[in-house]
């Protein structure tokens, strides 16, 4: 009985939001943002200082290439300026932006709509997250405008322990991170736990759901020990306690081991939620269920667990034993299966679908591509004796530029075009967002494949300056980042364009069956009127497209609103164990 | 200039490695290629599915999917464990290759290996010190590493070899080489020096040239963990000699001063002991101070006081650098206590003098 009432009332068209509820407008006023406790509004700054950090750390990049483009240094005068420039670049992206990109921008946004709740479950600790994220953005923009940071985004002692530049300023920031990351960790755990509405059992979330859930542990478990580390190297640089600094009988590989053991999960922090985006992306796209969804929900957690035992392979070279150097290097492959099952999943999703090629879809397809190379490229660097040839060259930033850019940052592109019109209230221009994706596809690949090449060829990485046999390949990956930036730059001209002149969007432009779907574009302060009705987040039967409203919409009988509430509830909810 | 590509140091023809010069090389390469192949053998389905699943079921809006099956428990089953098959015998294959650059046979030759901010130098015994590291072809050879000051990694991208130098310990390495490098005619090297006197002030650059200022053909040796500022020219050379006794004649040539006088051979240690990169010749400042003007001038020290360049002084600064520091310059410089004999302190004073006329 259930199942059938659940079909047809999900159809439920929520049509336009009344302009006094519209979350973007319902108050106004700087304050009425700054105070904010809604978490629509609190993902959108975050997304405003997402986007803001990745235009700072995408411009140091292109400074990185535009230098690189001869061999003995085209653009800065000096070495220290290209190191400070490398490391603001490499710091930048990873605390400022990749890590908070998805959970802490989209996840914010999505998490309690997809849940069907009206907000996270503690909004003052959430807004208490975004305000420490700014603190710590500008402890960075202190020791840029300080005396820089030359240590590479890793702070290995004992350079950091003796240079120079702003290390405590940058390290003080990146332990304020670290806080805001744990904090909305925390939060999205609760809020999971506790606040999933009557119906949806753990295997009825969404999978973005399950991948910022699995990200969420990670964030709980592994920042302290960065904070810890941070703490660490700040005490041993100011009162030389002796742990990592050999000069005071430290060990530097010490803080090597403190330092990966957060800095490896941390990478599944980032790529996860990418996981559970494109889980998404793929299925909506192509009108069909999504493929292995059990397998896919548990990788999410075997790599969120996994990632925990590999940090050693950062360290191969540096002179571990060898039982356990190997043994690092078996528990490597471990974490190739479950990313692996994924794409396998998602490729049988697309089989015998109703593909359609949006924006997002694109960027899907693109990660898909990219993300496999990113993955199989990793497997050369597990492997004990390649990995000695190819460790601190070339092929390890191409590796994990594909994972990290190829993979999260195109992924977060195409959620952000995917969710636009529910944050915006938007439709953007189709066809330009397909230029922009093709652009960085292009771009992508051609700045990053011949650093693979490179690589295995021997240039090592971070060099200011380099032989010039290595010349041809530099230029032409130095040629594919500024493509690649024209790429990015068309894609953030087509969403601020949309914002000015784009369509109304309907509540439902893609034909999704989560619950966002189920509230209008944008959703109304309080996210729904009514509770909304949980079925299968990927059951898309039924579902049909007006052409009139340009609207996906069940075409079932639809049963009137009142009707849909005389529905008998369940009992109980699903987490006291109703409805299992 | 460069003429072509076949002068570069390392080139070869072959797409992904620069040349293959030790006993190691090959297993690398071929462990390479396998994982290769198996990223080609899935690498290459994936995209064809990708792009053949995206353009042949692209539907118009609201066409309901062809099939809407959820899973298929033992064909998912069957795709994530037979790969896991594939993983062990690259597993399996690298650890093999790894354990084998561990540990050092017996009667090996040895090079004390020391990594500075920024450059090498390496130790032959009996106070043989030289930035270039020479070897015998077919002679196993261990470097004991050490750095006297952050953490630096040796890689000899020909030799496919690698490992990190962490201060505060001695890491070990192996390697066998497996090509002699070449020697170039006497005429050239003759045409080279006096190009370097004429064009480059007497300073020999092998970058430009392609072989070492005795001639000999290289491979390149990289520092591959960042050190700082000039980290990435923090390179030198190995040249591999063909016969013991080349190689003996190459360190009986460095062994010390010989008709030289002490001004000429402490320019020579100048060069070749680490000190050019961080004292200048021509007055502007880098890591420490300039050697121009230096000896007899007055200097303040940090933390007050000051002194007159004089022999104790610098022979102080070179056996305890941190004693007395110039102000505006930071204490970093290691100590060369044990590593310069007398004579050679000597000849370095002498070399400064010259430097203040």
């Amino acid at each position: 009985m259930a199942e059938h009432a659940v079909g047809r009332s999900r159809g439920f068209n929520p049509g336009k939001v009344a302009e006094g509820d519209n979350y973007l407008k319902h108050s106004s006023g700087l304050l009425s943002w700054a105070f904010t406790l809604d978490h629509k509004r609190i993902g959108v700054m975050y997304l405003v200082g997402v986007l803001t950090a990745f235009f700072g750390g995408g411009l140091l990049a292109l400074g990185i290439r535009g230098h690189l483009m001869s061999p003995t240094g085209a653009l800065f005068a000096s070495n220290d300026t290209y190191n400070q420039v490398f490391t603001l670049h490499g710091a930048i992206m990873v605390f400022l932006f990749i890590i908070p990109s998805i959970p802490a921008a989209l996840g914010n946004f999505l998490v309690p709509v997809m849940l069907g709740a009206k907000d996270v479950a503690f909004p003052r600790l959430n807004l208490t997250s975004f305000y420490l994220w700014v603190i710590g953005a500008l402890f960075f923009v202190g020791a840029l405008l300080g005396t820089g940071l030359d240590t590479g985004w890793t702070f290995y002692t004992p350079y950091s322990t003796t240079t120079q530049t702003s290390v405590i300023l940058a390290t003080m920031g990146a332990f304020i991170l670290g806080f805001s990351s744990i904090f909305t960790g925390l939060n999205f755990i609760v809020t999971i736990n506790t606040m999933r509405p009557p119906g949806m059992t753990w295997f009825k979330m969404p999978l973005f759901l399950w991948a910022t859930y699995s990200t969420s542990i990670i964030q709980v478990l592994a920042t302290p020990v960065l904070g810890i580390t941070l703490l660490l190297l700040i005490a041993e640089r100011t009162l030389h306690i002796g742990i990592f600094d050999p000069e005071y009988n430290g060990d530097p590989v010490t803080y090597q081991h403190f330092f990966w053991f957060y800095s490896h999960p941390a990478v599944y922090i980032m790529i996860l939620p990418a996981f559970g985006i494109i889980s998404e992306l793929i299925s909506v796209h192509s009108h069909k269920h999504i493929f292995g969804y059990r397998f896919i929900a548990y990788s999410s957690v075997a790599i969120a667990l996994l990632g925990f035992l590999v940090w050693g392979h950062h360290m191969f070279t540096s002179g571990m034993s060898s039982l356990t150097t190997i043994i690092f290097s078996a528990l490597t492959f471990t974490v190739s299966i479950p990313s692996a099952i994924k794409v396998f999943n998602w490729l049988a999703t697309l089989y015998k679908g109703s593909i359609s090629l949006t924006t997002p879809m694109c960027y899907a397809i693109s990660f898909l591509f990219l993300f496999t190379i990113g993955g199989l490229t990793g497997l050369f660097l597990g492997v004990l004796s390649v990995d000695l040839h190819l460790h601190d060259t070339y092929f390890i930033v191409a590796h994990f530029h594909y994972v990290m850019m190829g993979g999260t940052m195109v992924a977060f592109l195409g959620g952000l075009f995917h969710w636009w019109p529910k944050i915006s209230g938007k439709m953007f221009n189709e066809l330009w967002g397909q230029v922009s994706c093709l652009v960085v596809f292009i771009g992508f690949n051609m700045t990053f494949l011949p650093q693979f090449v490179l690589g295995s060829r021997g240039m090592p990485r971070r060099y200011a300056t380099y032989d010039p046999e290595f010349a041809f390949l530099h230029q032409l990956s130095s040629v594919g980042a500024f493509i690649l930036g024209i790429g990015l730059l068309i894609a953030g001209l087509v969403l601020l364009h949309s914002m000015f002149n784009g369509r109304l969007a309907p509540p439902n432009p893609w034909g999704g069956v989560t619950l966002e779907w189920q509230c209008t574009s944008p959703p109304p302060f309080y996210n729904f009127s009514r509770p909304p009705v949980v079925g299968d987040p990927y059951d898309f039967t039924g579902l049909g497209w007006s052409e009139q409203d340009q609207n996906y919409v069940f075409l079932d009988p639809i049963q009137s609103p009142d009707e849909a509430q005389t529905t008998k509830p369940v009992s109980q909810p699903a987490h006291a164990g109703g409805q299992g | 200039m460069i003429s072509g590509p076949h002068l570069i140091g390392d080139y070869t023809n072959r797409f992904w490695f620069p040349e293959s010069a030790s006993s190691f090389s090959d297993q690398v390469d071929s462990t390479f290629m396998l994982v290769l192949y198996i990223c080609i053998f899935f690498m290459v389905p994936i995209t064809i599915a990708l792009a053949y699943f995206s353009i042949r079921y692209m539907k118009k809006k609201g066409e309901p999917a062809e099939s809407q099956t959820s899973h298929n428990t033992p064909l998912e089953i069957a795709w994530s464990v037979l790969p896991s098959f594939l993983l062990v015998w690259i597993f399996v294959k690298g650890a093999l290759g790894y354990l084998d650059q561990q540990g050092a046979p017996d009667g090996s030759d040895a090079v004390a290996v020391k990594a500075f901010k920024w450059g090498w130098t390496m130790d032959y015994g009996n106070g043989v010190i030289h930035p270039e590291l020479h070897l015998l072809n077919e002679q196993p050879t261990k470097l004991t590493m050490r750095s006297s000051d952050v953490i630096h990694s040796l890689f000899i991208p020909a030799f496919r070899v690698k490992r990190d130098i962490v201060p505060g310990r001695y890491n070990e390495m192996w390697f066998k080489p497996t090509v002699a490098s070449e020697r170039v005619s006497e005429s050239e090297l003759e045409a080279a020096w006096k190009d370097a006197k004429e064009n480059n002030g007497g300073v020999f650059d092998r970058e430009k040239y392609q072989f070492t200022e005795d001639g000999y053909r290289f491979h390149d040796l990289y520092c591959t963990e960042y050190c700082g500022k000039d980290h990435s020219m923090m390179q030198t050379v190995v040249v591999v000699h063909e016969t013991r006794e080349d190689l003996n004649d190459w360190i009986k040539k460095y062994s010390g001063r010989t008709d030289q006088s002490p001004a000429e051979y402490g320019k020579l240690l100048y060069e070749r002991r680490g000190c050019a990169s961080c004292h200048s010749l021509d007055g502007s400042k880098r890591v420490g101070p300039s050697f121009a003007g230096g000896f007899g001038s007055e200097r303040e020290y940090v933390g007050g006081g000051k002194g007159i360049v004089d022999e104790s002084y610098i022979r102080e600064s070179i056996l305890e650098p941190k004693s007395k520091i110039v102000a505006g310059y930071s204490p970093v410089m290691p100590s060369y206590k044990g590593q310069l004999s007398d004579d050679d302190i000597e000849s370095i004073i002498a070399y400064l003098k010259t430097m203040s006329k």
